[in-house]
């Protein structure tokens, strides 16, 4: 076959290629690093440019560069690191770190740590999250969990004093604050708004002993207790109708259709906070932790670490990057200026953020929340379970129905790579 | 020795058409033939291209993979379904508006500038905009209600979703064909319009008997372009579903599902296969509309 | 030349219903560039702002240093983009139309196919020529790749087949070659075709986001779309700098095409006199 011998035609051919290419010259005094990531917000981002120019101020042979990437994020970082000309440092979230972590494209981050970088200070959960066969290969910048924002105004008009503490409550509540206010039946304001993705809604599969991922990395979202915690949503958007989702009302997030007021109750994370005092002046908010489903707690948490690319031509540089915005100073300076919470225990009680009647329930809620990942084959998963949990969501087949559906479809897809 | 002057004009004629062709072929031949050639190699290989880079080769296997493979199915229908239905609508809608304002309308400038808007606004932007007109109680319901036709869930209900979708590319893909009609109608010799007149036709006769034979070079063009560009629908679809193609497939996509398989699950090989199949759909199709037009080529 | 049509009016209601369908969503888009951010994602449907601001066209002009560049550089590859097409592909169309020279065909089927295969496959691969080239980050990287386009080479074959062969005739009678006809004659009358062309293959080049995105790492060298597209959160969207950014990086290309338009304006230029 002539095109067995394409690929190394092709590779030779570029090589050829690179060769015509002007070379750059590169001096070793200054070693300039790229960092990519993004931004929650433009003042975050101002705030990370801030902390890195202080860097540079210290470290006067480093200089940093960083890059915005604006869309289709893990797509360009992909398709770099295949071309070998990724970032030296960049944002990496959990859930998408399993597939780099075992591609081995990440640079094994303990034989830079000293001792006085204080591993043990970081939450657990989060440093595992970047861990592979005990090797680590990420530092947590920061994390964030859900809590239930609620409209105080609207829980008043309501005769609620208190918020829901379980999800029995939850529901009966949300019929209360379901309102058709000119009874032209179309309803004004839905208790509860709901994002129908499984990076919501994993710990909800989670409530009654289920799991999304089964220990081989295949799909198991049509379990009988998965499927029991998620009819939880079913039911109450279908047979109640007391939620919404945000293209119901025809907004673009959980955060928007709370600050519209569509709805009285949403689960969110500590960035709808500025979001919302900025953009909603006039909306009275409160935060509590997330109502127990099965007498249990639960939520979910997301984070992200800064990682090393592994061809990186200046490893002792990146890890003084690493380094210098994750030890304590550094990410007292993030954790201040940002607004997911930082991933040390000791910032986070430095920073008062725990005792924070706003940021409170989020930092309770990192010692049972569900992480968001699960090995390799979540990014195909959840594509399925977002595709079929629509339809369950739309009375078009049974949740189970749409379990298996998705299971079935994941399932073939994740067994046909492998030949 | 008249023989060889023949053959010495047509070697000229030769070189001057390569020359012509030279910048095309050295910038296409770098930048799409050698990738594509590259994607054949991939579409026959199992391909492990981050990290340790491995290709094995596994034949057709990739191929007849897609045989078994219940979403290629789907993704074939929706796409088929949204080709037949938005290739006729807006080449009809391109070619009603361009006729229209090539004749003696007032304002037509303004009109020209206006119904060129959609093909300028950003992505984004018209996907706000959608999102906000489609929604329940979004514009489209409340006209609807007001005149007493059904509403309709425009973005979650599977069955009108990919309708939403085609309505929306419709609208703002037509004006980009009209302007090619326009510039295809300025085009026209005068004189035949006006030999057309003495010899006493009458508007209809003229439009069947000179515009649209005239039009039918571009007429191909902008068919094989919309049949192209509807079978690699992709950003709406992705923007609307957040990248699943839901909901229950009802907006998954041909390329879409290239897509996932290529950047989220990294199976390159597979992906390139389909996207591989895809062409060879499009090729078809393609080959059979080029054989209703017959071949236009004036020689 | 033509009378008032007895379908005049039927004609008018057509054009002005079709006027509205399209500029209302453009000029709700305008109306919401004014607005605070509170009041576009309240969801109501003012068209006329509540609270009028310029203040998000500010923030977009001001918040990044490097906004001037990134306008400079959209404009320079966008410009180099469109003269380069116009020369090539109408180059390419005219030898596919009207030129006989072996494998004519087999080179006009193979732009077909080149279109036929979707982008998304592609990516990988020209990235790794682009990387090989050592033309990331460079303005190489992005004009080079797209001096030409397969899409209208093809139109521009579609629109020389139907030109009067007798010019062609009369001009090589002239002793004209090849080139001086195509430059002196053919090119002259294609100007209709080549407005459309410029008009579309400039605002491709001016909108394109994707391939910018991968192979743009530094931001000075981001085009206005990469720069603009930063103003955009990761949780949250800023509607208001992003409506305000759309219609900076819209207007330029309105106006393209509203400066060719004049092409396309028949009775002008044959009727005038009539």
């Amino acid at each position: 076959m002539i095109w067995q011998s394409f690929g190394r035609w092709f590779s030779a051919l570029l090589a050829i290629l690179a060769l015509t290419a002007c070379t750059q010259t590169h001096s070793n005094e200054i070693a300039t690093l790229s960092l990519s990531g993004w931004q929650s917000s433009p003042t975050e981002r101002q705030a990370l440019e801030q902390i890195l120019r202080e860097f540079e101020a210290q470290h006067p042979q480093i200089r940093v560069r960083f890059e915005v990437i604006a869309d289709q994020y893990m797509d360009v970082i992909k398709t770099r690191l295949i071309g070998d000309a990724a970032p030296d440092v960049f944002f990496l979230d959990a859930f998408e770190a399993p597939l780099l972590m075992q591609h081995g494209v990440l640079e094994p981050l303990d034989r830079y740590i000293q001792p006085d970088f204080d591993l043990a200070d970081f939450e657990p959960n989060l440093l595992n999250a970047f861990k592979l066969q005990g090797t680590i290969y990420g530092i947590p910048k920061d994390f964030s969990t859900l809590a239930l924002f609620y409209n105080r105004r609207q829980f008043a008009d309501a005769n609620l004093s208190n918020p829901p503490q379980t999800w029995e409550q939850l529901r009966d509540d949300s019929r209360q604050l379901t309102l058709d206010r000119n009874r032209n039946g179309r309803i004004d304001q839905y208790g509860l708004g709901i994002s129908p993705e499984l990076a919501r809604q994993k710990f909800v599969a989670q409530a009654y002993g289920g799991t999304v991922v089964d220990r081989r990395g295949y799909a198991a979202l049509a379990s009988r207790r998965s499927v029991r915690g998620l009819q939880l949503i079913i039911d109450q958007y279908r047979q109640d109708r007391t939620a919404a989702t945000p293209s119901d009302v025809g907004a673009s997030s959980g955060s928007e259709m709370f600050g519209q007021q569509r709805v009285a109750m949403v689960l969110e994370g500590p960035w709808a906070i500025p979001y919302l005092q900025e953009t909603f002046s006039d909306l009275e908010f409160a935060i509590a932790q997330v109502p127990k489903i099965n007498r249990r707690s639960g939520t979910m948490v997301y984070t992200t670490a800064y990682v090393m690319n592994k061809r990186t031509r200046h490893k002792e540089a990146a890890w003084e990057l690493i380094e210098y915005l994750t030890n304590k100073t550094g990410m007292k300076a993030w954790g201040e200026a940002g607004i997911a919470l930082p991933s040390r225990k000791s910032v986070l009680a430095q920073l008062g953020r725990d005792r924070d009647p706003l940021y409170s329930p989020f930092v309770k809620g990192a010692s049972y929340a569900t992480l968001w990942q699960a090995g390799e084959n979540l990014p195909a998963i959840l594509t399925h379970f977002n595709n079929q949990f629509v339809s369950a969501l739309l009375g078009q087949k049974s949740l189970q129905q749409a379990m298996e559906d998705a299971q079935q479809a994941a399932n073939r897809e994740i067994q046909a790579q492998n030949y | 020795m008249f023989k060889s002057l023949i053959k010495s004009q047509q070697r000229q004629e030769a070189f001057s058409g390569y020359l012509f062709m030279f910048p095309t072929l050295l910038i296409l031949g770098v930048f799409l033939v050698l990738p594509i050639l590259f994607s054949i190699f991939l579409a026959t290989h199992r391909v492990q291209i981050l990290g340790e880079v491995s290709y094995r080769f596994v034949g057709l296997r990739n191929l007849t993979r897609s045989t078994a493979d219940p979403r290629v199915g789907i993704a074939l229908r929706n796409t088929l379904e949204y080709v037949l239905i938005v290739v006729p609508v807006q080449t009809i809608l391109a070619l009603a508006l361009a006729l229209i304002l090539d004749l003696k309308i007032r304002g037509k400038s303004w009109f020209r500038v206006i119904f060129f808007m959609p093909t300028v606004t950003s992505a984004a932007v018209l996907t706000l905009i959608f999102m906000w007109i489609y929604n329940s109680n979004g514009l489209l319901n409340n006209l609807l209600e007001k005149v007493g036709l059904p509403t309709y869930n425009w973005l979650g209900d599977p069955n009108v979703a990919l309708k939403s979708i085609m309505i929306m590319n419709i609208w703002s893909t037509a004006p980009f064909f009209m302007v090619i009609y326009l510039a295809a109608l300025q085009d026209i010799p005068t004189y035949l319009y006006e030999a057309a007149k003495l010899d006493g036709a009458n508007e209809m006769d003229r439009l069947w008997n000179i515009t649209l034979p005239l039009l039918k070079p571009v007429t191909f063009f902008i068919v094989v372009m919309g049949i192209i560009g509807t079978f690699q629908l992709f950003d709406q679809s992705y923007i609307f579903s957040g990248g699943s193609g839901g909901p229950n497939n009802a907006t998954l996509t041909f390329v879409l599902l290239i897509y996932q398989y290529a950047f989220k699950n990294l199976d390159i090989g597979y992906a390139a296969a389909l996207a591989l199949v895809l062409a060879l759909i499009i090729m078809l199709v393609t080959a059979i509309q080029r054989r209703l037009f017959k071949d236009e080529k004036a020689n | 030349m033509k009378r008032s049509h007895f379908l005049q009016p039927l004609f008018y209601s057509i054009l002005i219903a079709y006027a509205i369908i399209t500029l209302f969503p453009f000029a709700w888009a305008l109306s919401a560039s004014f607005k605070p951010l509170a009041e576009i994602v309240e969801g109501g449907m003012h068209l006329i702002p509540q609270h009028f601001t310029w203040e998000n066209y500010q923030h977009i002009f001001t918040a990044s240093p490097l906004f001037g560049r990134w306008l400079f550089n959209s404009v320079l590859v966008a410009v180099f983009i469109t003269s380069f097409n116009l020369l090539f592909n109408s180059m390419a169309g005219y030898a596919l139309a009207r030129i006989h020279f072996p494998g004519n065909n087999l080179i006009f089927a193979l732009i077909l196919a080149v279109l036929m295969v979707p982008g998304q496959i592609t990516l990988i691969p020209t990235f790794l020529i682009l990387k090989s080239l050592g033309w990331l980050n460079t303005y190489q990287g992005l004009i080079v790749p797209s001096v030409v386009n397969a899409t209208f080479i093809f139109m521009m074959r579609q629109f020389f087949i139907n030109f009067p062969k007798e010019l062609e005739e009369a001009a090589a009678l002239d002793g004209l070659n090849r080139w001086q006809t195509f430059w002196q004659i053919v090119l002259p009358l294609a100007k209709p075709a080549l407005a459309a062309q410029a008009i579309f293959v400039f605002m491709g080049a001016w909108n394109n986001f994707l391939m910018p995105l991968m192979i743009l790492s530094d931001p000075a060298m981001f085009t206005l779309p990469l720069g603009l597209n930063t103003f955009k959160g990761q949780y949250i969207s800023y509607w208001n700098y992003i409506m305000a950014a759309s219609m900076v990086f819209t207007l330029p290309a309105l106006a393209i095409y509203a400066f060719f338009n004049r092409y396309f304006i028949h009775s002008v230029t044959f009727t005038g006199g009539k």
